[in-house]
């Protein structure tokens, strides 16, 4: 058995993702042929924000610990079925919608009400005002922005916004 | 002794908190709220719409993007459908019977709810983190109706626990009640207005003097313009003119007289009203539960009663301006239509320019304030954490690249301040040439009017020096909006925190003057957020004098429970008995003085050793401080300092080491005199010596206590009566140390596992 400190990697050839609705499920082929079956696994990207395709870490959902399995170093090696499944459920356990156009920004009582539109659909949230604990500034003009219920906003590029939406951010997150 | 809970059909508060109706078939979703095309597939599935008992709507689609997507649940089914495009189809259908368990997840942005059924796991869908509550009700019904059956009652399951109280909307801040969109600013203004009653003579009076101030002001040009048309000239009456200088300088002299009292007045008054509100704020916060100071970071507590009343403070004096501006602005308006009703309408040609301008520009500015602030706040917090971590910085050689990260910062701070002024520079010029192109406009007209002998050279030089007067406070007012919006946001959040519920007291308490210590947990659950029990079903029981050990892996809801035994949580479900009764019908000042504790890290405050021996008995003399720290081991180290008990230690203890601090807070419970005693991991992260020393502070202090040790170190456990192992919240043994070594269960593989420790760090000890 190998040691729980020890990273184990999981190479492309003895992994199959499958999909049944949304849940994610792991064979994983041992070297001697051996294969064991989880129903349900989970998905973590290990730096979802500076790289997200890096160090995937697979756990056990079946366990009250959630044991991890394994991670993957680069899951977009991996066989094209497996790869559709991870892509899949990445997708919905980040949810990190990207801002593509802010219609309006509004201030009141402490909090900003943003409307915008974003790549999985135009959203509402409200933030807390107060930029250095709900902003995160990523990389020059990358930025991520924390709303009250801890959910996460991308704007990927500040300077790749129209400029009405430039505007808007410079007024209210003097970013 | 009633038994209030145990039994069957136990009271969940959990549930009973969103129930309509205990009859089951007497809850029904009302179908015109489900849409069309759901309740088309519904029945093309063979269901009926009537059925329905539970609709809850997620906001995502399968495909993670924002949708939507329905949970619907029947007397027998549970089914999810997916509505994309206007269309609905079902997704997934499961029997409510063959569902053996569900839950929640979070994952990030968004959670999940997912049922096992055939021993099998299933996701049903996503949704995100504003809808947890709701599925989290959902998960617990099925949690619930898997063990209890379709008796379970159905949930209210569309009420959000953080909606406004008004309108039902969901609530951004947690910690308030009301939405932004209900807030009446009228109500906020007569609540500060009814908070300020003691005050208002006093600002009866400012308001006189300020009516005064702006007419007194208004004075001087009338003056001057009888100066010039009435004595300066050839056939003046040259005798008035020391009258009329003499009268000037009375003026001046009053209005510096006034605007002196009115200062004095204001800034008096709201001193004293923000102070008063201040200790009211603070008398508040000392009486909310615990959980209040969870969900609230310190930080942003701190700012309600610091800088948010200082900010008030501000405001207030803001206000008195604003007012005198606006009796200006109004008072000469007056003036100058009265003194030349044509000329009038040349100071309103300016006026939308000049009010444009500065309301452009004070918006504009604010943003380069803020990034010159948070840039400030950045180059200060950057250098705060090197200061600390020097040691460090050092030890990795990373000099250069602090350095680097400094200049970077600083740089930045360069940048933006170096914007605020050249804005400003930009600013002044530009708004004086606003004001004096005014002037001039007034020049051409009024000096044609002269020429035409329509007005006197007196009444053309008093109206420009009403004009002087007439557009700084007109452009001072375009603030008032933005001054009054923070005034309104501020006094919320402070009216908010004053009106936050403090922790529910019994009506009659219960007094018991002299607790034998027993202790009950009747099948304890618990969690800081009702859907993730961090203690679950928990129940055992403590006699008088008995000493209680709890052990288990970190997060295993050790502390936790002890948090609940001094009801600083209260319990979801279940109850815990002191001396037979209900923790919450005792009254907090008995179980506080009754149940003593001593921390991990003990918290030591500002002020001398003497004082903080007797934190919990102000009134104890010498004698009973001395005595204290003599058997908590801690008088020996005390009097070798050359201040000794006088010995002022800092906030947290600093100038004492860990085992000191330590000895001293066993010291203050030894003196609180409890009948039971808390333990929370008394000596970790202390060395073997110090250990020793407080074990045996300990033992003194136990002796014929009731009490309840947490420790890491195994060892320190030999003596417990019983042992408590917990896991993952759940009561995984107890037992005497030696029954459970003989099970050889859990508690059994902990000691394995520390006693192969302890030989490692033996034998590189004796290296």
């Amino acid at each position: 058995m190998t040691k729980s400190y020890e990273l184990v990697y999981l190479a492309a050839e003895h992994v199959r993702f499958r999909r049944h609705g949304d849940t994610l499920s792991l064979t994983l082929l041992t070297e001697d042929g051996v294969s064991v079956d989880y129903p349900r696994v989970i998905l973590r990207a290990c730096f979802p924000v500076s790289d997200s395709d890096a160090f995937l870490s697979v756990r056990d959902a079946g366990e009250e610990r959630q044991p991890e399995i394994g991670v993957i170093e680069d899951w977009t090696q991996l066989r094209q079925e497996d790869r559709e499944a991870i892509a899949a459920e990445l997708s919905l356990y980040y949810l990190v919608p990207k801002i593509t156009r802010i219609e309006a920004i509004r201030e009141e009582l402490g909090f900003l009400y943003w409307t915008v539109e974003t790549d999985k659909g135009p959203q509402d949230f409200v933030m807390r005002n107060n930029i250095t604990h709900n902003t995160r500034e990523v990389s020059p003009n990358h930025w991520l922005i924390i709303d009250v219920n801890d959910a996460r906003h991308e704007i990927s590029d500040v300077t790749a916004l129209d400029a009405r939406s430039q505007k808007l951010l410079g007024r209210f997150l003097s970013m | 002794m009633a038994e209030k809970t145990g039994s069957e059909g136990a009271e969940d508060p959990l549930s009973t908190q969103f129930v309509v109706d205990h009859h089951v078939d007497g809850h029904r979703v009302n179908v015109a709220e489900l849409p069309r095309p759901v309740v088309e597939e519904l029945k093309t599935i063979g269901h009926d719409a009537h059925d329905i008992r539970l609709a809850v709507k997620s906001d995502l689609g399968p495909d993670g993007q924002f949708g939507e997507q329905w949970l619907l649940i029947d007397q027998q089914h549970l089914l999810v459908l997916d509505r994309p495009n206007g269309r609905a189809y079902q997704r997934y259908r499961f029997e409510l019977g063959e569902i053996e368990d569900a839950s929640i997840e979070r994952c990030v942005g968004n959670g999940l709810i997912q049922v096992t059924a055939g021993k099998s796991p299933h996701v049903l869908l996503h949704y995100s983190n504003d809808l947890t509550d709701r599925f989290g009700r959902v998960a617990h019904y099925l949690r619930e109706r898997a063990k209890h059956g379709a008796e379970t009652p159905i949930p209210e399951a569309n009420q959000d626990a953080h909606a406004c109280i008004n309108c039902g909307r969901y609530l951004a801040d947690p910690s308030s009640r009301v939405c932004p969109n209900c807030i009446e600013r009228g109500k906020i203004f007569r609540r500060l207005v009814m908070e300020a009653k003691p005050y208002w003579g006093k600002v009866v009076l400012i308001v006189v003097l300020l009516v005064a101030g702006a007419l007194v002001n208004l004075v001087p040009p009338r003056l001057t313009g009888i100066l010039i048309d009435d004595v300066l000239r050839p056939d003046g009456r040259t005798e008035m003119l020391l009258w009329l200088v003499l009268g000037l300088l009375a003026v001046r002299v009053s209005s510096v007289a006034i605007t002196i009292a009115k200062n004095w007045l204001s800034i008096n008054v709201s001193g004293q009203f923000t102070a008063g509100l201040r200790e009211k704020l603070f008398s508040h916060l000392k009486s909310l539960p615990v959980d209040y100071f969870d969900k609230n970071q310190t930080g942003r507590i701190m700012t309600r009663v610091n800088q948010d009343t200082s900010e008030l403070q501000g405001l207030f004096d803001q206000l008195t301006n604003f007012a005198l501006n606006l009796l200006m602005v109004v008072g000469i308006g007056i003036v100058l239509f009265l003194m030349a009703p044509s000329l009038g309408l040349y100071v309103l040609i300016p006026t939308p320019f000049v009010i444009a301008a500065a309301y452009h520009y004070y918006r504009d500015m604010r943003p380069h304030f803020r990034r010159f602030w948070i840039a400030r706040w950045r180059l200060n917090a950057m250098l705060n954490t090197f200061l600390s971590g020097v040691r460090v910085v050092k030890a990795f050689a990373q000099e250069d690249q602090e350095e680097q990260r400094y200049h970077q910062r600083n740089d930045r701070m360069l940048q933006s301040q170096l914007r605020v002024n050249l804005a400003w520079g930009r600013f002044f010029p530009l708004i004086s040439f606003a004001f004096s192109a005014g002037g001039l406009i007034i020049w051409y007209a009024g000096g044609q009017a002269v020429l035409a002998d329509r007005i006197s050279v007196g009444t053309l030089m008093a109206f420009i020096g009403y004009l002087g007067m007439f557009y700084g406070p007109l452009s001072a007012l375009t603030q008032v909006s933005e001054a009054m919006n923070r005034f309104v946001t501020i006094s919320q959040r402070t009216f908010e925190l004053l009106d936050e519920a403090e922790q529910v007291q019994p009506e009659r308490p219960l007094r018991k003057p002299k607790l034998s210590g027993s202790i009950a947990f009747d099948r304890v659950t618990f969690g800081y957020d009702p859907y993730f029990p961090v203690i679950s079903d928990v129940s055992f029981e403590v006699k008088p004098g008995e000493m209680i050990g709890v052990v288990g892996h970190s997060g295993a809801g050790k502390t936790t429970l002890v948090n609940l035994l001094c009801r600083f949580y209260d319990v979801t479900d279940g109850a815990i008995r002191i001396d037979g009764e209900d923790i919450r019908d005792l009254s907090m000042d008995e179980i506080r003085r009754q149940v003593g504790m001593v921390l991990q890290s003990p918290y030591l405050f500002r002020g001398t050793l003497a004082e903080n021996i007797a934190y919990g008995k102000p009134d104890a003399g010498y004698a009973e401080i001395v005595r204290a720290a003599k058997a908590a081991n801690a008088h020996d180290f005390i009097t070798a300092m050359p201040e000794g008990y006088d010995t002022i230690v800092g906030e947290g203890g600093s100038g004492l080491s860990g085992g000191e601090r330590q000895r001293i807070s066993i010291a203050r419970a030894i003196l609180h005199n409890p009948r039971i005693l808390i333990l929370d991991e008394a000596t970790s992260s202390v060395d073997t010596e110090t250990e020793r020393q407080i074990e045996e502070a300990l033992n003194e202090l136990v002796k014929g206590r009731t009490t309840i040790a947490i420790a890491h170190r195994l060892s320190t456990l030999y003596n417990a009566d019983r042992i408590l192992v917990l896991n993952q919240g759940k009561l995984e043994e107890q037992g005497t140390p030696q029954q459970l070594m003989d099970k050889g269960g859990a508690f059994y593989n902990l000691v394995q596992m520390q006693s192969q420790m302890a030989r490692i760090d033996g034998s590189t000890a004796s290296l």
